[in-house]
């Protein structure tokens, strides 16, 4: 059910205010989502002057300079800080994006920084993605094949290798799932946009015998035909990639073949 | 404790962008399009009662607030239809690179508005 506003517990309140203590000419103001399992109570938004003259030029540099030099209670999922593993998914300037691949010159104004959107908080900027990954789960993402031999490779044309591309690079950060408001208004049955490029991903690798029957599970009025072409998906994911596409791609499937 | 984590905020900071706008819009053009059929179609019966309970309708429409609710449904109509096209293109699977489809909004957008001067025209005998 389309519920708008947050839950009593879950309003945002003002926090408390760092004051610069560098004495720096540029500083800029950096908002931030914060939640403490441990104090409970309701979520407020600290406030951050940071000196931007001696910071690089990330989002998440922003960040590590919060916790490294002003406030280290701050928590936040980082891991390999080049756009690869997907940890520091979060919500900058109003878009969902990688930490570490979002430059703050392309914020203007303060800079405001969530969690992912409409998840359960575990601690200030990290979400709760467990029904995420059993969505991911639920789709199978491994290869099923009918070859019984185990020792030769099965081969694959580079025409259906290169239908891969676009899918494959997926590093699942859930930029797009969350970004989406179907999936927050129905994450509990629409798998959303991450899991279902993933679907598809499977579903057109030639390699892969069980097309119909993956098919089959994802054809549901809740699962699949959710997407109504939002396209925030599209837009927040960080790899470039168009998981809108490729649900319509399962969709013109669905709609061509005889199942 | 699983109770006490709260919610992020999710529609509240979302950035607004063409294609969720005119997705939303399109939604909501089409329950106002329901409605507004609805009442066209009592009017259009109400015909049948007899030529004063027909006037009753037609006293509002002529009114400021019967020219705002003419309006506001031809604009609604057009947005609907112009929106509901780009939608079967996009079912077709295509129009779905950001650049396509944040044009192709702004062509549904400004469209609406040039369709709804040009019914009015009409309706004026401009035309």
């Amino acid at each position: 059910m389309v519920q708008l506003n947050l839950p009593k517990n879950s309003t945002v309140i003002k926090g408390k205010y760092f004051k610069d203590k560098t004495g720096s000419k540029n500083l800029k103001k950096v908002n931030v989502y914060r939640w403490d399992p441990s104090s409970g109570g309701n979520p407020r938004i600290d406030t951050y002057e940071v000196d931007m003259d001696n910071c690089p030029s990330k989002v998440l540099d922003v960040l590590n300079k919060i916790k490294n030099e002003i406030d280290p209670t701050l928590a936040y999922r980082r891991s390999c800080a080049h756009g690869v593993c997907g940890s520091c998914a979060m919500n900058m300037g109003g878009k969902n994006g990688l930490a570490c691949t979002t430059p703050h010159s392309e914020i203007d104004g303060d800079i405001d920084i969530y969690p992912l959107p409409h998840l359960k908080v575990k601690k200030d900027l990290i979400g709760d993605l467990d029904g995420l990954y059993k969505q991911y789960k639920s789709i199978e993402p491994w290869l099923k094949s009918n070859s019984k031999s185990e020792t030769k490779e099965i081969i694959q044309s580079k025409e259906d290798r290169e239908k891969l591309d676009g899918a494959y690079e997926c590093i699942m950060c859930a930029c797009c799932s969350t970004s989406c408001p179907s999936y927050w208004w129905n994450g509990d049955k629409y798998l959303g946009p991450a899991v279902l490029l993933q679907a598809y991903r499977w579903i057109i690798d030639s390699r892969d015998s069980e097309r119909e029957a993956r098919l089959k599970k994802v054809a549901d009025e809740l699962k699949l035909y959710r997407c109504h072409t939002i396209l925030n998906c599209t837009s927040a994911c960080p790899k470039g990639l168009n998981p809108a596409k490729a649900i319509a791609e399962i969709k013109k499937m669905l709609a061509t073949s005889n199942l | 404790m699983e109770d006490k984590k709260p919610l992020s905020p999710h529609i509240q900071i979302y950035r607004w962008h063409i294609s969720s706008l005119v997705s939303i819009t399109h939604r909501i053009t089409g329950i106002i399009n329901i409605i507004l059929i609805t009442i066209i179609c009592i009017w259009a019966s109400l015909l049948l009662l007899g030529e004063s309970n027909y006037e009753v309708m037609k006293y509002f429409l002529s009114s400021l607030l019967g020219k705002f609710f003419i309006l506001g449904l031809t604009w609604s109509f057009s947005f609907q239809i112009l929106s509901e096209v780009r939608h079967l293109i996009m079912d077709l699977g295509y129009g779905f690179e950001l650049r396509t489809s944040k044009i192709t909004g702004l062509i549904v957008i400004i469209g609406s508005i040039v369709l709804t001067i040009f019914f009015y025209l009409i309706g004026k005998n401009f035309i």
